[in-house]
């Protein structure tokens, strides 16, 4: 298994011609830290785009950065924190979530975007791909191609950049990236709720978000792990609300959101401790377990919960307000696929094998099953950019 | 503007394809007598008009899969429109395709404050969703100005946005959830009311598709809590330039207003002829601040932002002290077009985006075009995102006006191009802006955007004729040219 590299947008063509030419098919790899999300690949070569990295232009006053795909995220967090500015999506370190951060192991923004992982702040400020403006690529055609541009308001011709992210892969090999940035918060502080059950704590956050205080982040911790982290609230599940913006603001929120639904609130340091915790999914990820995450309907969330197995072992959080469910269990096929049932009757969300200890995506596929015409649509769209199934090809689903 | 030549023999068929359509839909869901038919022969880009085949207006998502089908397999193409307010020509019909109207999809389905969102018929008026919640609070932020009578089902199709987007997102930001029906008749679900899509984004890809890809069938939109307060300063500056940096230093000091807007000198004077806002009549620039959210928050940051404008050199500064002062300072602004109409017997409407960086340049490139042009401009602008509105002035009486103010307009979508902007920012291509699409794309960009079109539609049979100057078949934009060998088992199906 030969690597290629690949440092310019010209050599990334080069390799796809010539493995084009040999009817071979290409694993696209830059820093390798979301290798476990989706369906092991068995390429006949790697491609390592490591090399395509750097930023090329960052305005902050423009609220606009270009950089190129394997840029580590290190490198962008350092150039936002200077200018004082943040991706408002807030993408989780998923080298935390696999343990590789304590190796010092970086992803890249390019793994980020591929991935379309976004934190806690999806819930009211979006996703990566809503702050994905432009990209370069050479599709599995191993043609060069653009899409989007460098301003934030645009909507000349098909968005493909909403297309590219969330794609891990399957249909392009990005080089050069924009994306929208904005300022970070001056401050933020949390509201602490205990809720005696699940339900309830969906149900509060419901409440705080009906009223005009500006909640930005809402998790649930169940007691056990709300004692680990620090914020044990003495209920069997705690509701996190997070509040963000100019110090005179968040205080006059907070003290409202406490004024209605009651709680403790939890200052600047250790709330932006938590939702580091909360965002790199640490609560779970410590042990070695399989990790599942389910987006669902926030008002659904507690039938999913409901609906577990309760012979199973399975440590389990909530963040978007209840949108997004993680659960870690041992051998969790059998999880997975009670997600999924209970998941599909709702007719809203999917569930996503995230992390497999055991060789779990052996026994269920990562990606939720996509049915008839949906399925065919998706194989017509792999298509329209990677014809021969050159990049990445059945990463997502069977030859996508 | 050209238009795909029409196929003379489905016009010849039509009594025979309204009989059938009349099989498909009830009878009086079909229309097809010129007289009744002029009311759907343009949209907001009124200069160009067409009567179509017929007019079909379904009544149930199956009737619109019933008719595509038949439409497909027929090879007839289809012409989809929403509340027909497009600016760019989207729903400019084809003679020989059938006019499809979403309008009798006037229903709201459901409110679910649980996962604040409402569930609609695309064709619902954008307005109308805020009104259907704002007794509890919430509101649908993109606000286009036509919002009155734009449908949500259009705003998913042209991506719309509206003032306040620089804070709040255009409609792609603001959107769980869309049913659509494929040209080959097929209802298709993206979304829901869960966030993220989980596999190809193909939710992101309909919306801004203008209606090439696939009719949007049904909504799930995101509503918001409304705002506590919103208050607006009102900064005029003896500089345009001045107003431009202004802009930035807002928000490089870390704030991002509901909404920044500018308006030029002829602009504010319209303006103030037609609405007496209180707009300085002197001023060569005029800016709109909008802080909204909690009353502490908007106070503070108020003050903020007065100082950085006066620093910045405004001549002058009002801050809202009310709720009808607020709606005054808008007034001006949201009556800008039909003021600037007033003024002159007809006018152009631009939609360039640019880095924001560059809007002096922009101002000056704009000033010399219009004396070369010998047209005059109104500048509006969205400040806050580079969006520009230029509003060149021109009397479509006067022999070769209408052909030299196209080409202004072309001349400054080049400028905005040139200087690292785009085409369009919130109108969409449509036909307006189709033939100058080479001018921000290769071929192979368009290609490629194209054989994306061939996923959904490889007929063609969808909306043809707008946003690609060229048509190519799904055919040979498939083919795949490889230089260094043979394309192996040719005996193997590719998808």
């Amino acid at each position: 298994m030969a690597d290629l590299i690949a440092t310019t947008l010209a050599e990334v063509k080069e390799a796809v011609d010539t493995t084009l030419a040999a009817n071979r098919t290409l694993e696209v790899r830059s820093a390798g830290t979301k290798r476990h999300l989706g369906r092991r690949l068995s390429a006949d070569s790697v491609l390592d785009v490591s090399g395509l990295s750097g930023i090329i232009d960052y305005q902050p006053e423009e609220l606009v950065m270009t950089l190129r795909a394997g840029t580590s995220m290190g490198d962008v967090e350092a150039a936002l924190a200077d200018a004082r500015q943040m991706l408002a999506f807030e993408p989780p370190s998923m080298t935390r979530v696999t343990g590789e951060a304590s190796r010092g192991v970086r992803g890249t923004i390019g793994g980020v975007v591929a991935a379309n992982l976004s934190g806690p702040r999806r819930l009211t400020a979006g996703a990566a791909r809503d702050y994905m403006l432009g990209f370069e690529a050479v599709s599995g055609r191993g043609e060069l191609f653009k899409s989007g541009g460098q301003v934030m308001k645009n909507v000349t011709g098909y968005d493909l950049s909403k297309l590219i992210c969330g794609s891990y892969g399957t249909l392009a090999v990005m080089d050069q990236i924009t994306l929208k940035t904005l300022p970070a918060p001056e401050t933020s502080q949390s509201l602490l709720v205990a809720c005696p059950d699940f339900a309830a704590a969906v149900r509060v956050i419901a409440e705080i978000f009906a009223t005009p205080h500006e909640p930005g982040a809402a998790a649930i911790l169940p007691q056990v792990i709300a004692g680990e982290e620090g914020v044990d609230t003495g209920g069997a599940f705690t509701a996190i609300i997070r509040l963000e913006g100019i110090a005179a603001s968040v205080s006059d929120r907070i003290t409202n959101l406490q004024a209605m639904a009651g709680g403790d609130i939890l200052p600047m340091e250790k709330s932006v401790t938590l939702w580091q915790q909360i965002r790199d999914v640490q609560p779970l990820a410590k042990k070695p377990l399989d990790l599942w995450k389910v987006s669902c309907a926030p008002g659904d969330a507690p039938k999913i919960v409901d609906a577990l197995d309760p012979n199973m072992d399975v440590r389990m959080i909530a963040d978007w307000a209840g949108g997004l469910l993680w659960f870690a269990a041992s051998r969790s096929d059998a999880l997975g696929r009670r997600l999924r049932e209970t998941v599909a009757s709702l007719e809203s969300g999917f569930a996503m094998l995230v992390r497999d200890v055991a060789a779990t995506r052996e026994k269920i596929p990562p990606f939720q099953p996509l049915k008839g015409p949906m399925f065919a649509l998706h194989r017509r769209v792999k298509s329209a950019f990677d014809p021969r199934g050159v990049l990445n090809v059945g990463r997502m689903h069977d030859g996508i | 503007m050209l238009m795909p030549e029409p196929d003379q023999q489905v016009i010849d068929r039509r009594d025979q394809i309204c009989r059938t359509l009349r099989s498909i839909v009830p009878a009086d869901c079909v229309i097809d007598s010129t007289e009744s038919m002029r009311a759907f022969d343009a949209d907001g880009l009124s200069a160009y008009r067409q009567l179509p085949l017929a007019v079909v207006l379904p009544e149930t998502v199956a009737q619109i899969a019933a008719v595509m089908k038949w439409c497909h397999q027929n090879e007839i193409k289809i012409v989809p429109r929403g509340a027909g307010t497009s600016l760019s020509g989207g729903a400019l019909p084809l003679a020989d395709a059938v006019l499809l109207g979403l309008g009798k999809f006037n229903r709201i389905l459901e409110i679910d404050y649980d996962n604040r969102c409402v569930v609609a018929q695309p064709g619902v008026t954008n307005l109308a969703i805020t009104h259907a919640v704002q007794a509890d609070g919430f509101y649908y932020a993109p606000d286009p100005s036509s919002q009155i009578a734009c449908s949500v089902g259009g705003n998913v199709a042209e991506n719309s946005g509206g003032v306040h987007c620089l804070k709040y997102g255009l409609t792609t930001n603001n959107l769980l959830g869309i049913e659509i029906v494929t040209m080959e008749g097929e209802i298709l679900r993206f979304g829901g009311k869960h966030l993220d899509a989980g596999d190809y984004d193909l939710m992101g890809i309909m919306t801004g598709s203008e209606g090439l890809l696939g009719v949007v069938s049904e909504v799930t939109l995101r509503v918001l809590q409304k705002p506590a307060t919103a208050r607006a300063l009102l900064v005029g500056f003896d500089d345009t330039g001045a107003a431009g940096t202004a802009v930035g230093d807002v928000i490089a000091a870390g704030i991002i207003p509901a909404g920044m807007e500018m308006m030029d000198g002829l602009a504010i004077n319209a303006a103030e002829d037609f609405v007496n806002a209180g707009y300085p009549r002197e001023a060569a620039a005029l800016l709109i601040i909008e802080l909204d959210g909690p009353a502490v928050e908007v106070d503070a940051l108020i003050e903020r932002v007065e100082g950085i404008v006066r620093k910045a050199g405004a001549t002058s500064v009002r801050v809202s002290q009310s709720e009808e002062e607020r709606n005054l300072f808008w007034a001006g602004r949201k009556s800008a077009f039909p003021a600037v109409g007033r003024i002159s017997p007809d006018y152009l409407c631009m939609d360039g985006t640019i880095p924001r960086r560059r809007l002096p340049d922009m101002m000056r490139r704009i000033a010399s075009l219009s004396q070369q042009y010998g047209l005059r401009v109104a500048n509006v602008f969205h400040a806050g995102d580079g969006n520009l509105h230029p509003l060149i002035l021109f009397d479509a009486n006067v022999a070769g006006e209408l052909e030299r103010a196209e080409d202004f307009g072309a001349d400054i979508l080049r400028s905005c191009v040139e200087m690292g902007g785009v085409l369009t920012g919130e109108h969409g291509v449509g036909v307006e802006k189709r033939d100058l699409m080479t001018i921000q794309f290769t071929e192979d960009d368009l290609k490629q955007q194209q054989r994306l079109k061939c996923a959904f539609d490889p007929g063609h049979l969808l909306n043809p004729g707008k946003v690609f100057p060229h048509l190519h078949r799904c055919a040979e934009l498939g083919r795949l040219h490889v230089h260094k060998g043979k394309l192996p088992h040719p005996d193997l199906p590719r998808f």
